[in-house]
C-alpha cells in the first residue's frame, strides 16, 4: 500500500518535471535563433545567447528521454513482439527496468558523482567564454540518469491494471 | 573478450527483433550486462568504465545535437499549423489529375519534410500519419500507397541537409580524422558539408527516378475521386503553400549549401513557424502545449538512442570488439572496391534491426575508421554508406522502414503484392547506388580543383597502421583524464 502511494506520488512529480520541461523548448529556439543576429546585426552577446540556450539544451534533453518512455514513443520493432500477451510485454518491460536502466543510471550517478559535485561546487563557467552555467550541463547528466531512475521505478513497481501517462 | 563484444551485437539484434522493447533499452541493457561481464571477468578495470559519464556529457553539450529538437519543432508546427496538408492538397491541385497525383504529391512532401523528420521511425509515423489517409481516399492500393510511403520515409536519409546526414557528417569527421593521422595521408578531412554536396546529386537522382516510378506505377490505378477535389482550395491555402514551399527550399537549401548554419537554420525555421502561428491564431496554447509534448517525447526517443549507443560503443571498444573488426578490415584480402563492399554489406544488414542513428552511433565508428584507411575517398565512402542504408530500410521483407510501416498501418499488407509495388523503386535506389559505386565521381560534382588533397599514401608499414589504428580506436580518450585513472 505505502509502495502504491509512494509510486503514484513519484509518478506525479515526474509528470509535473515533463510538464514544465516542454516548455524549455520555447527558450531554446529563441536563444538559438538570436545568436545569428546578435553576431552579424549587432555584433555583440551571441556567445551569451549560444551559452545559455547551451545549458538550457542540456536541462532539455536531460528531460526528453524520460518524456518520450512516458510517451511510448520510444523506437521499437514490433513484428514478433505484437503476438505476445499483455503479461508477457509488461514482464520485458519490467525486466528491461531492471537489469537494463537502473543499473546504468545508478552507475552514472554514482561514476559521475565527481565530475557533477566538483563542477557545481566550483560554479563551473563555460571555458570558452567564462559565461556562467557551465555546471548546469554537468548538473544536467544528474538530471537524466535521475529522472531515468525514477522513472525505472516506477515502470517496475507500478500496479499491473495501470496503464502509463 | 572480444569476441564476447561479437556476440553481444548479435545478441542486440536479437533482442530488438525478438522482445520488442524499445531498442534504446536493449543498447543499454546490452552495455551493461556487457560492462558487468567484463568487470566480473577481469577483463576491464571498473575504472575505465568511468570514461562513460565523460562521454554522456559530451552528447549534452554538442552544438550539433542543438538542431535535434529544432528540426523537430519544425516538422511538429509543419503538422500542426496543418502546412503539410495544403502543400499536400495544392500539389494535387496543380498535377494533371488521375491516381498518380497523391502518390507523387506524398513523395514530395516526403522530401520536404523527411530532413526535418530526424529518423526513419519519426519519418515513418509523421508520413504515415499524413498520407495514408488521403492515398486510400484517393483509391491508391495498399500495396503501392505502402511503397509510396515507405520510400517518402527513407528520402531524409539521403536528401540534404537532414539530421542523418548532419550526424553522418560528424561521425565521419572522427572517422576521417583516425585513418588520415593512421595512415600520414595528406587529405583534407571530411566535413558536414562535403557530405551534403556529395548527397547532392544521387539524391536527386535518385528523388527524380522515384517520382517517375511513382507516376508510372499509378497511372493505371482506377481513378477514386480523391477527397481533396472536393475541398475548395481557397487563395490563403496557395499562398501557405508557396511561402512553406520558398521558405522550406531557402532554408534547407542554405542549410545544405553551407550559407547557413545547420542549427541556426534550424532555429530561424521553428522561430518563424512559431511567429506566424501565434500571429495567425492558429497556435494557441490547446494546440502549442501538446505540440511541445510531442517535440520533447520525439527529442528524447532520438537522444535516448544516441545514450544507449554511446553507451554500447564504450563497453565494445574496452572489450577490445572495435580493435578485432578494425584489425579484420584493414587485414581483409582485395582492393578498394572489396573492402567497400564489405563494409556496405555489415552496414546493410545492421539496417535491418537499426534506425540510422544508431547505426551511425554504434556501427560506423568501428567499421569506417579501417575502411577510410584502405580507401581515400572519404565522400563517395560517406554517400554509399547513406545509400546503402536506404536500400536496407526498404528491402522486404525485414526492411526497417518497412517494418515501422506494417506495425503503423494495423493492416497486413501481404508480402507479395508489397514486392511487387517496391520492386521498381528499388530497382531505381540500386541503380543510383551502382552509379555512385561504379562512377566515384558523382558525389564529387562542382568541387573546386585541389579541394581534396589527395597525394598518395606516405610509407608507412602495415604494422605501423595496425599500430596507430590500435591508438586510435582503442581506448576512450576520456579515461585519461585525472579522474578517472585506475
Amino acid at each position: 500500500m505505502i509502495l502504491s502511494r509512494v509510486i503514484r506520488v513519484l509518478d506525479g512529480l515526474i509528470a509535473g518535471i515533463m510538464s514544465f520541461g516542454r516548455l524549455l523548448a520555447l527558450p531554446v529556439v529563441l536563444l538559438l535563433f538570436l545568436q545569428w543576429p546578435l553576431r552579424d546585426l549587432v555584433q555583440a552577446y551571441s556567445r551569451e545567447a549560444n551559452d545559455l540556450g547551451q545549458w538550457l539544451f542540456a536541462l532539455y534533453v536531460a528531460m526528453a528521454v524520460t518524456a518520450a518512455t512516458r510517451a511510448r514513443t520510444h523506437l521499437a520493432t514490433d513484428l514478433i513482439a505484437r503476438g505476445y500477451t499483455a503479461p508477457t510485454r509488461e514482464l520485458l518491460v519490467r525486466a528491461a527496468a531492471l537489469i537494463g536502466v537502473l543499473p546504468w543510471a545508478a552507475f552514472v550517478i554514482i561514476a559521475g558523482k565527481s565530475i557533477v559535485v566538483s563542477s557545481v561546487l566550483a560554479r563551473e563557467t563555460f571555458p570558452d567564454t567564462t559565461n556562467p552555467g557551465y555546471f548546469v550541463v554537468k548538473l544536467a547528466l544528474w538530471v537524466l540518469a535521475g529522472l531515468m531512475v525514477a522513472q525505472g521505478l516506477v515502470d517496475l513497481f507500478r500496479p499491473s491494471h495501470e496503464g502509463e501517462t | 573478450m572480444a569476441w564476447a563484444g561479437m556476440g553481444l551485437m548479435a545478441l542486440v539484434a536479437a533482442g530488438i527483433v525478438l522482445t520488442g522493447l524499445p531498442a534504446f533499452l536493449i543498447l543499454l541493457t546490452a552495455a551493461t550486462a556487457g560492462a558487468a561481464l567484463a568487470v566480473i571477468g577481469g577483463t576491464v578495470p571498473v575504472s575505465l568504465l568511468g570514461a562513460l559519464p565523460a562521454r554522456l556529457i559530451n552528447l549534452l553539450e554538442n552544438d550539433l545535437l542543438q538542431a535535434l529538437p529544432l528540426y523537430v519543432l519544425m516538422g511538429v508546427l509543419l503538422d500542426r499549423l496543418h502546412i503539410g496538408d495544403a502543400l499536400f492538397r495544392v500539389s494535387l491541385r496543380l498535377l494533371p489529375r488521375g491516381a498518380a497525383a497523391p502518390v507523387v504529391s506524398g513523395l514530395g512532401l516526403g522530401a520536404l519534410l523527411g530532413p526535418m523528420n530526424g529518423s526513419v521511425g519519426a519519418s515513418v509515423l509523421s508520413l504515415s500519419r499524413a498520407l495514408e489517409p488521403r492515398l486510400r481516399a484517393s483509391g491508391v492500393p495498399l500495396p503501392l500507397r505502402t511503397a509510396a510511403i515507405a520510400v517518402a520515409s527513407t528520402l531524409g536519409v539521403v536528401v540534404p541537409p537532414s539530421l542523418v546526414l548532419i550526424l553522418l557528417g560528424d561521425a565521419m569527421l572522427s572517422a576521417h580524422t583516425i585513418a588520415v593521422t593512421t595512415t600520414g595521408r595528406a587529405d583534407r578531412v571530411i566535413n558536414t558539408q562535403d557530405v551534403f554536396h556529395g548527397a547532392l546529386a544521387p539524391a536527386g537522382l535518385f528523388f527524380a527516378a522515384a517520382l517517375a516510378v511513382a507516376w508510372l506505377a499509378s497511372r493505371n490505378v482506377p481513378l477514386h475521386e480523391p477527397v481533396e477535389a472536393r475541398e475548395p482550395i481557397t487563395r490563403r491555402d496557395i499562398l501557405l503553400a508557396v511561402v512553406a514551399v520558398l521558405a522550406l527550399v531557402l532554408l534547407l537549401g542554405g542549410v545544405a549549401t553551407g550559407f547557413i548554419f545547420p542549427v541556426e537554420g534550424a532555429a530561424s525555421g521553428a522561430c518563424a513557424l512559431l511567429i506566424a502561428g501565434l500571429l495567425t491564431g492558429r497556435l494557441r496554447w490547446p494546440v502549442l502545449g501538446p505540440a511541445l509534448a510531442e517535440v520533447m517525447a520525439i527529442t528524447g526517443t532520438l537522444f535516448a538512442l544516441l545514450i544507449g549507443a554511446t553507451s554500447l560503443t564504450l563497453v565494445l571498444h574496452l572489450l577490445g570488439t572495435a580493435r578485432l573488426i578494425g584489425d579484420w578490415l584493414v587485414g581483409l584480402p582485395g582492393g578498394e572496391l572489396t573492402v567497400v563492399a564489405t563494409v556496405l554489406a555489415i552496414i546493410g544488414l545492421s539496417a535491418f534491426v537499426l534506425d540510422a542513428f544508431e547505426i551511425i552511433f554504434v556501427v560506423v565508428p568501428i567499421v569506417l575508421p579501417p575502411l577510410l584507411v584502405r580507401v581515400a575517398d572519404a565522400r563517395w565512402v560517406a554517400v554509399l554508406v547513406l545509400l546503402t542504408l536506404q536500400t536496407s530500410f526498404l528491402l522486404p521483407p525485414f526492411g526497417y522502414a518497412l517494418m515501422m510501416l506494417r506495425g503503423t498501418l494495423k493492416q497486413a499488407v501481404p508480402l507479395g503484392p508489397l514486392v511487387r509495388a517496391l520492386a521498381p523503386f528499388l530497382i531505381a535506389q540500386w541503380t543510383v547506388l551502382a552509379v555512385v559505386f561504379a562512377m566515384p565521381s558523382i558525389v564529387h560534382l562542382g568541387e573546386p580543383p585541389g579541394d581534396r588533397l589527395r597525394t598518395a599514401p606516405t610509407l608507412v608499414s602495415p604494422q605501423d597502421i595496425d599500430k596507430r589504428l590500435q591508438e586510435m580506436i582503442a581506448p576512450p580518450p576520456d579515461i585519461t583524464s585525472p579522474d578517472l585513472r585506475p
